[in-house]
C-alpha cells in the first residue's frame, strides 16, 4: 500500500509539470500581450515595454517557466496583475463563498440522487422507472442557463421565495437566506445526471450472484437493498463524487454570477477577461493538485471499501 | 401569502441562528430622511482598485470619484460641461500665451482620518496636488492614465526618465514645472500653449492623494483611499460590495447650480437650492453582472437606480424612448442622455500592413474610392436598429453631443447608399468577376479583412458588414483576436479595419480630434491617418480656447478625414438610467461618473 501510494505521488511530478507546460504555452500563444490591457487608452511603445518588464513578460520563455516552478514550489503566485492583490488572499477570501454553497449543494445532490436512483433501481422497467428517466433526461438537456433564468425569475422575483441575488457577511444568512435558492438550482442540475449514473450502478448491482444469493436465503428485498445493494454501490458512487470535489475549487461561475456571489468562479473568470496571469496559473495548479490528490484518496477508499480491490 | 410566510419563515430562521443580518437593507430599512438614507447601486462590472493613478476602469473611477478631490469640477446643470471650482478659490488664472496654470486651493479642507496621519488632522495643500501629479510618471506605478501629464509638465518627464535609469522615483526632486510658491498655491507650467489643461485638473482621477497614506499602506494603497471628498470607503468585499459613507468632515458644499434651457432642470433647482451636500449618508454598491439580476433587483427595489440595461432596455422603453406605461406607473423614472462618445468603422489608410500591400491604403483616388465605397455600403440605421435596439443616435460628427466642440449642424459627405458606392467602384476600375465578386483595377483578387473580437456583439457586427460588402460585392474575411491581442495589432497599424469606440476622458473636442494627429500613430490613431493638412490645423487647434475659431478649425478636419474616407461614424449610445420615485435630484453628467453627491432621497411608500 504504502509503495502505491509513494509512485502514485511520484507519478504527481510530470502530470503537473505536464499542466503547467501547457498552461504556459496556451496563456503565452493564445492569452494575447497582458501589458495592452494595463496600459490605458493612449499607450505609447515605451510605457508598454516598461509592463512587459515589471511583469517579466519581456523574460524568455525559459526564464517565465522557471519562475512559474518557483511559484509552485513556495505555493507564492504573487500578485494579481489587474488588481494588485495577493492571489493567495484571493484564494483564501473567495473560497469560503463558493464552498458555502458547493458543499452542501454536492451533499444534497448526491444524498437525494443515491436514495431517488434506488427507488427507480427497485421499480426497474415500472412506469415510475421509466417516467423518471425521461425526466432526468430532459432536465439533463436543458442547460444550466435555462433553470438559473427561469428559477430566479419565477422563485425569487415573481413569488418572492428567494432573495433574487446577494450576499452578506454571516455564514448562516448566506446558507439559509442567500445561497438557498442558488443551492435549489444547483442540486436540481446535478440531479439528473446523477440519478441516470447511480441506477446503473445500482442496476449492476441488482444483477450480481450475490443478491440473488441473498434473495435464495430468503433476505427481504429492502433488506437487500439497504444492506448488500447500497454498500456495493456506494464504491462508483464515492469515486464519482470524488471526481466532482476538485471542482469546488474553480466555484459555479454561472450561479455565482447570477446571484452575485462573490465566489472564486467569479473571480476565475475576471481573470481570463483580464489576462490576469497570475490567477489563472494558481487555479490551474490546485486544481490539478487537488484531482491528483482526490483520485488518489479514491483509490484508497475504494481499497477500504472493497477489500478485494487490488492496488497496482 | 404563502410567499410572505415563506418570507418570514427564512427570516425568522436566520435571525435565530444568530446571524449578523437581516436581508438586505431595502427602501423600508433605508431610512427615508436624515441620517439613515442608503442609496442602492450596482455596477455591471468588478473594480479593480481606488488607487487613483492604478486604474482605468469606469467602476473603480466612480468609487475614486466619490472619495478624492480634484481641484476642478464641472457645473451639475450646465450643458455643454462647464469647469467650476472644486477645492480651489476660483478656476485657475492662465497666464504666459496659455502656459501656466495658477490655482489657488481653499483653506480648511481635511482628508478624512487616517491611522497614516497619526491622529492628527491632515489639512490639503497644494504639495499634496504637486505630489498626486507626480506619481501618474512613476514608472513603477504604470499609470494607465499617464498620458494625461506625459510631455505637458516641464520638468515632470526628464524626472520620469531619471526614474526609470534609476528604479527610484525621487518625489522631492524640484520640478520647474510643479512649483507650490506657499501651502495653498499651485503653479504649472506647461511646455507647450494649451488652454483645455483644466480639463485634466477637473478629471476625477487627479483627485489628491496623501504622501503619508500611499507611504504607510504601499502596494495596498488601492484598498486604503483616504480624501477630501463626500464619500470615504466604509466596507470593501473586492468584487462584489462597497459601502461609503458620507465624510462627516466635509467641506459643507452647497446645492447651488443654475438651471439650463431644460425645464426640468428649473423643477429641479427649486426642490433643491440651497441643500448641504452630501444629501445622503451612504451608498451601497453591489457588483451585479447579469443583466438580469441587475433588472430583477431593481424590480424587486433591491436597488435604488439602475444604469446599465441597455441590453434589457426594450424590456422597459418603447419605440419612441419612453418609459413603458407600467412602470411609470409605478412612479419609476427614466433619465435618458447620450454617452460622450463616438463609435466609429476605421481604416487602416497606410500603404503596407507587416510586408504586404493594404487593399484599403493610401491616398491614391482608386484606395479612397474604395474605403468611401464601403462607408457608402455600411448601413448604420441598421446597426442601431438590430445591434443597439433603438439604444443609440446617429454619429456624424467626431466630437459628441454634450462635449465643447460639437456641431450639431453638421451634415456628413458620406450617405447610405450601395448604389452610389457599386457606382463608385465602377468607375474605379474594381471589376466584378464571375462570382459577383470585385478585383483590385490592377486585375489581382481583392480581399479586405475585418477584425472584431468573439463576442456575441461583435459576431453581430461581422454579420452586418458581410451584409454590406456583399451587396457592392467585395469578399469579406473576418479577422478574431482577443481583446487584447486587437489592441496591440492596432498600435502596430496592422488591423485593415475594425470598429472601435471612444468615450470622452473629459467633455473637450480636442479629446477626439488628436484620435486623428499623425503623431498619436501607434498610440490612440488606429487609423494611422497621418494628413500634413490636418495636424497643421490640429496643431494650430490646440492652441486655442473652446470658441468659433476653434470649431471652425474641427469642422475642417472633420472635412479633411472625410474626404480621406479615414473613418465612418456610426453612432453614439443612450445611457438609461432608471430611479424609484424616492430617489431625487438626480441628472445625468455627460462626464462625472455618478450624481452620489447630488441625489437625495425621499420618503419611501411601498404597497
Amino acid at each position: 500500500m504504502l509503495a502505491y501510494v509513494i509512485r502514485r505521488l511520484w507519478q504527481f511530478v510530470p502530470t503537473l509539470l505536464g499542466v503547467m507546460a501547457l498552461v504556459f504555452l496556451l496563456f503565452n500563444w493564445i492569452g494575447g500581450d497582458p501589458a495592452y490591457l494595463l496600459a490605458g487608452k493612449i499607450p505609447d511603445p515605451e510605457r508598454i515595454e516598461n509592463i512587459r518588464r515589471q511583469l517579466g513578460v519581456d523574460q524568455p520563455w525559459y526564464l517565465q517557466f522557471w519562475i512559474f516552478m518557483k511559484q509552485v514550489a513556495t505555493a507564492d503566485f504573487g500578485v494579481s496583475w489587474a488588481t494588485n492583490e495577493r492571489v493567495s488572499a484571493i484564494f483564501t477570501t473567495r473560497l469560503g463563498p463558493s464552498l458555502t454553497v458547493l458543499v452542501p449543494m454536492l451533499v444534497i445532490s448526491t444524498v437525494l440522487a443515491m436514495a431517488a436512483a434506488m427507488l427507480v433501481a427497485y421499480w426497474r422497467g415500472s412506469l415510475t422507472d421509466r417516467a423518471i428517466m425521461i425526466g432526468c433526461t430532459v432536465g439533463q438537456s436543458i442547460s444550466i442557463l435555462v433553470y438559473i433564468l427561469v428559477f430566479q425569475y419565477v422563485l425569487a422575483y415573481r413569488w418572492g421565495w428567494f432573495p433574487v441575488q446577494g450576499w452578506g457577511s454571516g455564514l448562516a444568512q448566506n446558507l439559509l437566506f442567500y445561497g438557498a435558492l442558488p443551492i435549489l438550482v444547483g442540486v436540481v442540475v446535478s440531479l439528473a445526471p446523477d440519478i441516470r449514473l447511480y441506477r446503473s450502478f445500482f442496476l449492476e448491482e441488482v444483477s450480481q450472484d450475490y443478491v440473488r444469493t441473498a434473495r435464495a436465503k430468503g433476505m427481504s428485498e429492502p433488506r437487500v437493498m439497504w444492506v448488500h445493494v447500497l454498500r456495493n454501490a456506494a464504491i462508483p458512487v464515492v469515486t464519482n463524487v470524488m471526481t466532482q470535489l476538485p471542482g469546488l475549487l474553480v466555484g459555479a461561475f454561472l450561479i455565482e454570477r447570477f446571484f452575485s456571489i462573490p465566489g472564486i468562479g467569479r473571480e476565475v473568470i475576471l481573470a481570463v477577461e483580464r489576462s490576469d496571469f497570475p490567477v489563472i496559473k494558481a487555479v490551474t495548479v490546485y486544481v490539478a493538485i487537488a484531482t491528483m490528490i482526490l483520485n488518489l484518496l479514491a483509490d484508497l477508499i475504494y481499497k477500504a471499501v472493497d477489500p478485494r480491490v487490488e492496488l497496482k | 401569502m404563502l410567499s410572505a410566510a415563506r418570507r418570514a419563515l427564512l427570516v425568522a430562521l436566520v435571525l435565530l441562528l444568530g446571524c449578523d443580518g437581516a436581508p438586505p437593507s431595502g427602501p423600508g430599512s433605508a431610512s427615508p430622511a436624515g441620517a439613515g438614507k442608503v442609496l442602492r447601486v450596482t455596477f455591471q462590472a468588478a473594480e479593480t482598485g481606488f488607487d487613483p493613478v492604478a486604474v482605468s476602469d469606469y467602476y473603480s473611477g466612480s468609487v475614486i470619484e466619490a472619495i478624492y478631490d480634484p481641484l476642478l469640477t464641472y457645473d451639475y446643470l450646465a450643458r455643454p460641461a462647464k469647469l467650476v471650482p472644486n477645492v480651489t478659490e476660483a478656476l485657475p488664472v492662465v497666464t504666459d500665451d496659455g502656459r501656466t496654470y495658477t490655482l489657488r486651493i481653499r483653506k480648511g479642507i481635511h482628508f478624512t482620518p487616517d491611522p497614516a496621519f497619526k491622529g492628527a488632522p491632515r489639512e490639503l495643500t497644494a504639495a499634496d496636488y504637486a505630489y498626486s501629479f507626480k506619481r501618474f510618471l512613476d514608472p513603477r506605478l504604470r499609470s494607465p492614465y499617464a498620458f494625461l501629464f506625459e510631455g505637458k509638465i516641464v520638468g515632470l518627464d526628464e524626472l520620469a526618465a531619471q526614474a526609470k535609469k534609476s528604479g527610484r522615483f525621487d518625489y522631492d526632486a524640484r520640478v520647474a514645472g510643479l512649483e507650490t510658491p506657499d501651502r495653498y498655491t499651485l503653479r504649472i507650467r506647461l511646455k507647450e500653449t494649451d488652454r483645455n489643461f483644466s480639463h485634466v485638473l477637473a478629471f476625477p482621477l487627479t483627485g489628491a492623494v496623501a504622501r503619508e497614506v500611499v507611504e504607510a499602506y504601499g502596494d495596498d494603497t488601492a484598498s486604503h483611499p483616504v480624501g477630501t471628498g463626500p464619500f470615504l470607503l466604509k466596507d470593501y468585499t473586492r468584487s462584489s460590495r462597497i459601502v461609503l459613507e458620507a465624510n462627516p468632515g466635509y467641506r459643507g458644499r452647497i446645492w447651488d447650480f443654475e438651471p439650463g434651457p431644460d425645464p426640468r432642470d428649473s423643477e429641479l433647482a427649486a426642490r433643491m437650492k440651497g441643500k448641504r451636500l452630501p444629501l445622503i449618508q451612504r451608498v451601497e454598491v453591489s457588483i451585479m453582472e447579469e443583466a438580469q439580476s441587475r433588472w430583477l433587483a431593481f424590480q424587486k427595489q433591491q436597488t435604488d437606480m439602475e444604469y446599465a440595461l441597455a441590453e434589457l432596455a426594450p424590456n422597459f422603453i418603447t419605440a419612441d424612448g419612453k418609459l413603458k406605461p407600467e412602470f411609470a406607473a409605478r412612479g419609476i423614472r427614466l433619465e435618458r442622455s447620450v454617452d460622450p462618445e463616438i463609435i466609429y468603422l476605421y481604416f487602416n489608410v497606410a500603404e503596407r500592413i507587416g510586408n504586404q500591400p493594404n487593399p484599403v491604403g493610401g491616398f491614391g483616388a482608386e484606395r479612397i474610392a474604395l474605403r468611401r465605397a464601403i462607408a457608402m455600403s455600411y448601413n448604420v440605421e441598421d446597426q442601431i436598429r438590430i445591434i443597439r435596439k433603438g439604444q443609440a443616435i446617429r454619429a456624424n460628427y467626431p466630437i459628441p453631443p454634450g462635449v465643447a466642440g460639437h456641431d450639431p449642424k453638421y451634415t456628413s459627405y458620406i450617405p447610405y447608399d450601395p448604389r452610389a458606392a457599386n457606382a463608385l467602384l465602377d468607375k474605379f476600375g474594381y471589376r466584378r468577376g464571375p462570382d459577383g465578386y470585385r478585383a483590385r483595377p490592377d486585375g489581382t483578387p481583392l480581399t479586405v479583412r475585418y477584425s472584431s473580437s468573439s463576442t456575441e456583439r461583435d459576431r453581430q457586427f461581422d454579420e452586418l458588414m458581410k451584409r454590406s460588402l456583399d451587396s457592392i460585392g467585395i469578399r469579406l474575411a473576418i479577422h478574431k483576436g482577443t481583446f487584447s491581442e486587437l489592441i496591440k495589432l492596432g498600435h502596430e497599424c496592422r488591423i485593415m479595419m475594425k470598429t472601435t469606440a471612444w468615450i470622452a476622458d473629459y467633455p473637450d473636442g480636442d479629446n477626439f480630434m488628436q484620435l486623428l494627429y499623425g503623431p498619436n500613430t501607434g498610440q490612440s490613431n488606429s487609423a494611422c491617418y497621418r494628413s500634413p493638412e490636418f495636424d497643421r490645423r490640429y496643431e494650430k487647434s490646440r492652441q486655442l480656447p473652446d470658441g468659433p475659431e476653434r470649431d471652425r478649425l474641427y469642422r475642417e478636419m472633420t472635412r479633411l478625414m472625410e474626404v480621406d474616407a479615414v473613418w465612418l461614424l456610426t453612432d453614439s449610445r443612450y445611457r438609461n438610467v432608471l430611479l424609484h420615485p424616492h430617489v431625487v435630484g438626480f441628472r445625468q453628467h455627460p462626464v462625472l461618473h455618478h450624481a452620489w453627491l447630488y441625489v437625495d432621497m425621499e420618503p419611501v411608500h411601498r404597497n
